[in-house]
């Protein structure tokens, strides 16, 4: 069994040493104590498979400021949604801490951190309007005012008059819409999101991103989003986050320099096209490892 | 020539449904002409209106009988599925339990259930409770089963956001595993239903003194086929009827279930 | 590979070891019924005795000869109804528009629990061999009709493609392609099929019938010979789920590749 072990596992450390550390962590001066900020502090993450104990993150740090738009990416396996799990507080890490707006996650707090999932979460027996009431609803906020507050959320997300469609009866992209306006409902400060448009057509892939970036500029929230499309990733962020698989470790983190409001046309940039350059370096070997 | 080939080809003369039909009155038809005419013995099959002249004939008798099976499915129906969609609820929602439980419980299902009956009768007799008892065990395993099965297809993913919402265990239970596994407890409702139906129905028939499948042994050792035939039919009504019932609910609490399910959009 | 195999080992060890919990709290809560005074001996034997009269059961020539017959029924209503309810469900199957007429009416069959039948059998039939392996295959053709129907359902057309661009024949592609998807839900109405069958044929026995192991079940009950009674309810029990568990293990071989 030792040797079975130590032989399937040998090749990946070594290949994962190759890849630099990173050299470009920001200071960490943001007051982490204010809302929508995050601060991620040495957390690593290990589990075990039938006695195979696997490295998942390996002391991650990462520091964010009240209202940006932080996006991590990396390869597959490099346990970027995992992090993004444990910031949400839906799993807890080997060690570390995660403190969101002040609140150390220990577990989900809606009132802190909104979430969106991959692909539809939504509860197919909810109407649109009953799924974003649902967070409402079981914290027994008066029936009257949910309705409203979740009336408001759709609206913003640009679904006025589909309140009452189920979700088999809304597209892949509404569908994510109401998710969104889920995560938001509670009026949290961060919004995190875990490959939300994943499922999507490239088309619709894009109009989403440029609803959710309408969308954050006129809420303010912090966002962190987790992604495998580099030019999602290059579109969406004021900060590109970049990780390595096996250990999952922070190898890079890009400012993007793009202007806002960020247009389709800054796709064929010549700093656009730097910045998937320089990610593609850093994970490319991964990915064609993996 | 070729352009009633064409649309022959891409459209049948006849809608499957209106066919269904068609068959259906023929099989009626057969009933009612194969007997009169001789080419099937009436003790096997009685003709249609022979069937149901009895059962309007005998209506008041059928009818006596009939509450007597009524109430017995009825206490029968509460124990079995009762038990067997509770017991489904809480043993599918506990994983350690799950594991351990729903292969023996499967397994169990591999026993034919009929043998038990004598020992019933044996110990409670032959009044309604040996009925009652042997048909809530008929119907339970298959709504017990079905109810494990229908909690454990449950997409995670329902899980894991009513915990980033922060709902309670209670919530859970009560707000996404109940109506998540709705469409399939129902369906082992169905399943469970129609087998105490017809075990209230089977246990009457070996071994009882009152109800309808008294009265079609008694009919059948006096070989009265049309009035078997009409309890056979009656207990056919009750099923298909019972069937029908649950299904209009199943509609209607599932409606979203035929579509898309979390990892199919896109 | 190997560690697949200690994991499916130790699965299948607790497998067993839950059988024999189940089997350890049945023998207990009788025995404790009978210590409480819940149950009396005369309704209730003790476990140790129906256990001897199981043992001297397995000895008597007449029970052998009611297995005999039973079994003789079980199998020859098995041979029919799965070959016959395979070959009916894959020519339904065949064409859409009959099989659009036809499903609905199975599946509304289905739904009907078979049991009911069973006193139209021994009208048309009499009470003999040929009515209950009869009645058996009525109670079963229906499950695995419609089994081959989903058998059949399972079959991804993507697969067919390609293996016929690759020049695969009719009966290559029916080995290789159709077999391997259709194998374990065609194994599933086998099993199926078996406890549909077995619980149509005691029955039919139970009902009406001079010889065959549901007759002696009944006659022991209504003689309150409950000693023999339950040691034949205990071995016809453990030879269903002997068989279902065995069938299942088969299963469980060919479905490796799945999930």
């Amino acid at each position: 069994m030792s040797t079975m072990a130590r032989g399937t596992t040998a090749g990946s450390p070594a290949s994962a040493s190759a890849v630099p550390r990173s050299e470009a962590k920001a200071p960490l001066r943001i007051v982490a104590s204010a809302p929508g900020a995050v601060s991620v502090a040495g957390v690593s993450h290990t589990y075990d498979v039938s006695g195979r104990v696997t490295k998942a993150l390996d002391e991650i740090d990462l520091a964010i400021a009240p209202g940006r738009f932080v996006v991590i990416v990396g390869p597959s396996g490099c346990g970027k949604s995992s992090l993004l799990m444990m910031m949400t507080g839906l799993t807890k890490p080997t060690a570390g801490t995660i403190v969101c707006g002040g609140r150390p996650m220990t577990e989900p707090d809606p009132d802190v951190v909104g979430v969106v999932f991959q692909e539809a979460s939504l509860y197919p027996w909810l109407t649109a309007q009953d799924n974003v009431e649902f967070p409402l609803s079981l914290r027994r906020v008066p029936k009257a005012e949910r309705a409203a507050r979740a009336r408001e959320k759709l609206a913003l997300v640009g679904l006025q008059g589909f309140e009452d469609r189920y979700p088999h009866e809304l597209s892949g992209g509404m569908k994510q819409r109401v998710s969104i306006a889920r995560g938001l409902v509670q009026n949290p400060s961060i919004l995190m999101l875990d490959e939300p448009f994943a499922a999507l057509d490239e088309q619709t892939r894009i109009t989403m991103g440029d609803e959710l970036l309408r969308i954050w500029a006129e809420t303010g929230k912090t966002v962190v989003f987790v992604t495998h499309s580099l030019s999602e990733a290059a579109y969406l962020a004021d900060e590109i986050v970049v990780m390595s698989a096996r250990p999952g470790r922070i190898i890079d983190r890009i400012e993007v320099a793009l202007p806002r409001p960020r247009t389709y046309e800054m796709m064929s940039t010549p700093h656009f096209a730097e910045l998937r350059e320089r990610i593609w370096r850093q994970i490319r070997h991964q990915v064609s490892e993996g | 020539m070729s352009l009633a080939m064409a649309s022959s080809a891409a459209r049948p003369a006849l809608s499957p449904a209106a066919v269904r039909l068609l068959l259906g009155i023929a099989v009626l038809i057969l009933w009612e002409a194969l007997p009169r005419l001789g080419l099937v013995p009436q003790l096997f099959l009685p003709a249609l209106s022979q069937t149901l002249a009895a059962l309007v004939g005998s209506a008041a008798e059928y009818g006596a009988h009939l509450l007597h099976t009524l109430r017995a499915i009825g206490i029968a129906m509460l124990v079995a599925c009762g038990l067997g969609i509770g017991l489904g609820l809480l043993i599918g929602s506990v994983a350690p339990l799950r594991r351990t439980l729903q292969p023996l419980a499967s397994g169990l299902y591999a026993v034919p259930i009929v043998i038990l009956y004598p020992l019933f009768t044996a110990w409670f007799g032959i009044g309604p409770q040996s009925k009652i008892v042997f048909a809530s065990v008929y119907g339970m395993l298959p709504c017990l089963l079905g109810t494990m099965a229908g909690i454990q297809t449950i997409d995670r993913q329902y899980l894991t956001v009513a915990r980033s919402m922060r709902a309670s265990r209670w919530q859970v239970i009560g707000r996404v595993l109940l109506p998540a596994a709705m469409p399939t407890v129902l369906s082992a409702f169905r399943v469970g239903g129609a087998l105490v139906i017809v075990g209230v129905v089977v246990a009457e028939m070996l071994t009882s003194s009152e109800g309808i499948g008294y009265l079609i042994s008694r009919y059948r050792t006096l070989l009265d086929s049309p009035h078997v035939f009409a309890g056979i039919l009656l207990v056919v009504l009750l099923v298909v009827l019972f069937g029908a019932l649950v299904q209009q609910v199943e509609r209607r609490t599932a409606h979203w279930r035929f579509s898309t399910r979390s990892g199919e959009a896109g | 590979m190997a560690a697949a195999f200690r994991r499916s080992a130790a699965r299948r060890l607790g497998g067993l070891l839950s059988w024999i919990g189940l089997v350890g709290a049945i023998a207990a809560a009788w025995q404790a019924s009978l210590w409480f005074g819940v149950m009396t001996p005369e309704l209730l034997p003790p476990i140790g005795e129906v256990l001897a009269t199981a043992v001297s059961l397995l000895g008597r020539p007449a029970f052998l000869a009611s297995v005999g017959v039973t079994l003789a029924e079980v199998l020859v209503a098995f041979a029919i109804a799965v070959p016959l309810g395979v070959a009916l469900g894959f020519a339904i199957s065949e064409s859409s528009y009959w099989s659009a007429i036809l499903k609905p009416i199975v599946f509304l069959i289905f739904s009907i629990p078979k049991t009911i039948f069973l006193p139209m059998f021994i009208l048309a039939f009499g009470i003999n061999f040929g009515q209950k392996v009869g009645f058996g295959v009525f109670s079963t053709i229906f499950i695995v009709l419609i089994s081959s129907f989903s058998a059949l359902d399972s079959v991804k057309s993507d697969h067919v493609r390609v293996a016929r661009a690759y020049g695969a024949s009719p009966w290559q592609i029916a080995w290789r392609v159709y077999m391997p998807a259709m194998a374990p839900i065609l194994l599933e109405a086998v099993r199926l099929a078996m406890i549909f069958n077995l619980t149509g044929i005691l029955l039919a026995e139970m009902y009406a019938s001079r010889a065959g192991l549901g007759q002696l079940i009944a006659s022991w009950g209504e003689n309150y010979m409950l000693k023999e009674l339950l040691a034949g309810i205990l071995l016809i029990a453990a030879a269903a789920i002997l068989f279902n568990e065995a069938v299942r293990w088969f299963e469980a071989r060919c479905e490796h590749w799945r999930s």
